[in-house]
Parts: structure tokens; sequence; C-alpha cells
């Protein structure tokens, strides 16, 4: 496999075959709280996808320049998530400063991507892969992407079961949980879409 | 008094404050291992260690915490502790730290730990925020090895990887694929909810 | 006051935030270098362990007699490793990488004496899905290709019936795939490998 189809394999492999949220379960506890409405989970959904395809960039630099030279490997779970929580503040500021309209948009899910495994998750994954610079932005651009598609699905499921009726103890979670799993098994007929050789 | 109190911080997170059932955190780092008893096991271990420790340090440390870099200092204080599991799996658990592969990492990110330290640590007593932690950590432990122990004997035939059905039974390959963590979650919930808490509305 | 506030709002959190994180590398750094050698001396046993396993020497998986196994048998070359077995017969055992869905496969391979037929297999090392394509690992999986010649060809899991059929792991396809041409491509230019050294 050369050196440019690679990258576009995994970039379409994270956002179908082997999307971060339905095969690795990443990301599940804001993906069951915020899913409730379509416009607040689109909302969420691109500050990921940003935030983890540049983060992903930024880890694999710090990591390949800065931890493995100095053999400092074993730190790296304290460094990338200062890195991703440090990211995060800072796109914070530069939005309320530049666009109001965008910090409105993306403001209140700033704080709630620190937290958000799928994030830390494409960092550690690209660490443990062994993948190139390019490769690890495009996974994790198409995680996030893959994040975003999935979370928008079950937004959309979700208000068509707002006025469902659905047994006492399933109602919230219990339901979500359900329609994850059918939505991973829709998504598992993917396979074959991508063949790496 | 005192003792009355840690018995009942110990018990409310296996009943009824149960973090995974009530409020459906942290689920993200673990349940992608519970297809297999033994990896759940050695995560849930590795997420009660970080819970009750970090619950420990920063409730010692929470008079002298600034409060606008409480978030950074809780953040390290976990990495550290999820550092210490992840060195020590790799030192004496090799096979295991292999298979577990980045998920060790994504303790840290497990809501529950943050979670308890900002609803219990931070105002407790140091000995009271072990036992939370501790406790906590437990009653998702229990969860997912339940989930892990159905997972693993439907979809392999196999309990910690012995085989305890026989050539009869056809495996659930479903069940140990992503969408049977799924749906053995929510199965799981769904049974709880009904059971115990339909009663306690009564 | 004026400095006393200020020494409040931002010397003692820097302060504060400098001496936690000195104390948790501190902490981190003792515990890495302290387990070291532990560490390396696993991943020695594990090389070794992975090269017994394609000569398909049984051994009981304890790291000392699997040392000594490994010194007695085992002649190591830069490519290859040259295994003398207990009945005179000679195996030759070489290391092979290639892509998988996620990372690099890397198969540690054994040929008997005819350089044709498998002698065993064994996988050094995987980034799959755990659960799904990490199962290559598992020995009912590896042991399929003992006393075969290649080349193979994937088919559902449990229905391998011809010589050149492996029973493929089900819903891990592409790591399938990757494994079958890797073994494909290793067993067609066996030839190669010089019993010479």
């Amino acid at each position: 496999m050369n050196d440019i189809l690679f990258p576009l394999a995994v970039f379409f492999a994270a956002v179908f075959t082997n999307n971060i949220l339905l095969t690795n379960y990443l990301g599940m506890c804001s993906f069951l709280s915020v899913s409730k409405e379509l416009e607040t989970s689109a909302g969420l959904g691109i500050a990921v996808t940003f935030v983890m395809a540049t983060t992903t960039a930024i880890n694999w630099v710090v990591y390949h320049f800065l931890l493995v030279p100095f053999q400092l490997e074993y730190l790296r779970f304290i460094v990338f998530i200062i890195i991703i929580a440090a990211f995060v503040q800072l796109i914070e500021m530069v939005i309320e400063r530049y666009s109001e309209g965008l910090y409105f948009a993306l403001g209140i899910f700033l704080p709630l991507i620190t937290v958000n495994c799928a994030i830390l998750g494409a960092s550690l994954f690209m660490v443990i892969r062994e993948y190139s610079f390019m490769t690890s932005f495009f996974f994790g651009f198409g995680s996030g992407l893959g994040w975003l598609i999935a979370i928008l699905a079950m937004a959309g499921i979700r208000q068509r079961l707002r006025t469902a009726k659905i047994p006492l103890g399933l109602d919230g979670p219990g339901i979500s949980l359900i329609i994850a799993g059918f939505m991973a098994m829709a998504f598992m007929g993917f396979n074959g879409m991508i063949t790496i050789s | 008094m005192a003792a009355g109190m840690i018995k009942k911080t110990f018990l409310a997170p296996l009943g009824k404050d149960n973090p995974v059932f009530v409020q459906i955190l942290g689920i993200c780092s673990t349940l992608a291992v519970t297809n297999k008893l033994e990896n759940t096991m050695v995560m849930t271990l590795g997420v009660m260690f970080t819970t009750a420790l970090s619950s420990w340090t920063l409730s010692v440390m929470r008079k002298w915490i600034p409060s606008r870099i409480r978030m950074m200092v809780e953040t390290m204080i976990i990495a550290t502790y999820v550092i210490i599991v992840d060195i020590a799996l790799k030192a004496f658990y090799p096979e295991m730290w292999k298979q577990l592969g980045p998920y060790v990492g994504l303790i840290i990110t497990n809501c529950i730990v943050m979670g308890r330290i900002e609803a219990f640590a931070l105002q407790n007593k140091p000995m009271l925020s072990l036992v939370d932690g501790l406790a906590s950590g437990m009653g998702y432990a229990y969860v997912l090895l339940v989930i892990a122990f159905f997972r693993e004997l439907l979809g392999t035939g196999t309990l910690w990887g012995y085989q305890i059905l026989g050539s009869w039974w056809t495996n659930w390959s479903i069940m140990i694929m992503p969408p049977g963590g799924f749906f053995m979650l929510a199965i799981f919930i769904w049974i709880v909810r009904e059971a115990v808490f339909k009663e306690g509305t009564k | 006051m004026k400095t006393q506030s200020f020494y409040a709002k931002r010397i003692q959190p820097l302060m504060f935030m400098a001496l936690v994180t000195i104390a948790c590398i501190l902490v981190t750094a003792a515990l890495h270098l302290s387990t070291l050698e532990r560490v390396q001396i696993n991943e020695q046993f594990f090389l070794w362990r992975s090269v017994l396993d394609a000569a398909a020497i049984s051994h009981d998986g304890q790291p000392n007699s699997v040392a000594t196994l490994f010194q007695d048998m085992v002649e190591t070359y830069e490519n290859q490793y040259v295994v003398e077995t207990e009945d005179g017969t000679t195996r030759y055992v070489v290391e092979r990488t290639g892509p998988g869905l996620w990372g690099p496969i890397t198969i540690m391979i054994g040929f008997n004496d005819d350089l044709k037929t498998l002698a065993g297999i064994s996988i050094v090392s995987q980034s799959e899905t755990p659960g799904l394509g990490a199962r290559i690992e598992e020995r009912w999986f590896t042991s399929q290709f003992a006393g075969k010649q290649g080349p193979f060809r994937m088919v559902e899991e449990g229905t391998a019936d011809a010589p050149e059929e492996i029973d493929a792991i089900t819903g891990a396809t592409i790591t399938s795939e990757s494994v079958k041409n890797i073994m494909n491509r290793v067993t067609a230019e066996s030839g190669n490998i010089s019993r010479e050294q």
C-alpha cells in the first residue's frame, strides 16, 4: 500500500467500517447525554471532529519529536491529556474573542470535549498503530467524522422515538443503547468496502 | 457514627447510586474489552485502583488546590495513577498489557473517576473519599463483569479462557462483536430498572 | 494588598501546578526506571517464545525453560533463526511484517526442512480490534497453518475442509485476509530462504 492511499483507506475505515463509537465504544458518555436534540448533536459533533483531527496531529508531533527522543514514552498519557485540555481551552478563548456566533453555537460544548474518551483514544491508537503523520491526521479526522455521523443518526432516531411507547425500564439510556447496537450492526454492513493489501 | 457513615458511603454505589445503571457513566473505556472476562477483570481492577487512590489523594490536597486550576490538578493526578497501572501491567502482566493496548490509558477519561472527585472527594475527608472511590469502582466493576460473563459464555462458550459449554453449543458470534456489548448493557439496565427501581417508587 | 492578590491569583496556582507536576513525574519516572529491566526481559521472552512456537517446539511457557530451549536449539542469524530439533531435522524461522486493518501485523513463520511445509506460525505483534481481529493471536487460528503449504484461502469460520482452506475470523474479514496475504507471500518465496549461512 503506497503512502497516498493508506491514509485515505484509514480515513474511510475510521468513518465507516470501524467507527470509533460503534466498534470501540469511545465517547459514549456525551453520545448518550447529548443526542436528544439534532441541533446540539451537530454542534458537538463538529467540535469533536475539529478537535480530534487537530489534537491527533499535534500529539503525533509532540510524541515523535519530544517524547521518543528523550525516551519519555511512558509519560504520554499525561502529555496527551494536557495538550487536549490546553488546546480546547485555547480554542474557547479564540472563538470567544473573534466570533460571537460561533461561540454561542460551539462554546458550551467545548468543556465536554476534554473528557470525551474518543479524543484521547484517537491519540493513543495512533501511537500503538505506528501511524505516520498524514495517516494520524486522517485517522483523527475520520474518527471525528464517524462520531459526528453516529451522533447525528442517533439524534434523528431519538427525535422520531419521542412519542413512541417504550417500556419504563428501557426509557432513556436503555433504548439508546439498543439503537446504538442496531446502528453498530448496520455499520458492520460496510465491511468489505475497504480492502488494504 | 463514623462507622455508620463509612458503611453508608460504601453501600450506596453498589446499589441505588450505581454509577453505571443510574448515571450511565464511564462505560467508554471498559465496554470494549468486555468480550473476555479476564480482560474485564483486569480493566475494572485498574479503574478501582485509580478511582480509590485519586479520590484519596485529591481529598488530602483539597484545602490547598487553587480553584482556578482544579481540573488540571485532577487530570494530572488521575493520569499519574493510570500510568502506574500501565507500568505495573507492562512489567508484571505483559500478556494482558499487550491485549488491552490503549484501553488502559483511556481510564483517564473514564467519567466515574473525575465525577467522584468532583462530587465527593473535594468535600469529604480522605478516608471517606477512599471508601467512596473504592465502592464506586466496585459498583462499576460488577456490572461490567456480569456483562463480560454473558458475552464470553454466549459468544465463545468459554469462561476465563476455559471451555465451559460443550460442542453442542453454537457460538453467538454477535455477542463478542461490538453490537453484543450494546445489547447486553441495555438488557442489564432494563432488568435492573424494572426490578429495583419500580419497587422503589411505589 | 495588590501584590498579595496578584500572588494569590497568578503565582500561587502556577507554583502549585509546578509542584504537582514535578511530584507526578518523579513518581512515574522512578517506577518506570525500576521496572525497565523487567520489561526488557519480558520482551526478550516474547521473542524467544514466538520463535519456538513457530518452529513447533513444545514448551511449558515458563520463562526459564523457554530461555534454555532457545539457547540450546536456536541459532540467530541476521534475517532468520535456524532451529535444530531433537530428532535431527532443521527448521527455519523467519519474521515477516505486512499491513493489517489498523497497523502492521508481524508474524514469525517456521518452515520444515523442505522449506515448503509450514512447521507453525505465531503472531509477534498486531494492533487489531480486541475480541475481533486480535483473535488471530489465538492458538486455534495459528495452529491451522501447521503442516500445510501455501497458497491459502480464507473461508467462513468453522467450514475449512480442504488443505488450502483456513477458517477466517467472523467479524474480522480484513484482518484475516491480511494474515492470508502475508502467509501467501512468504510461502511463495520460501525457496529463497538459504540453508547456508
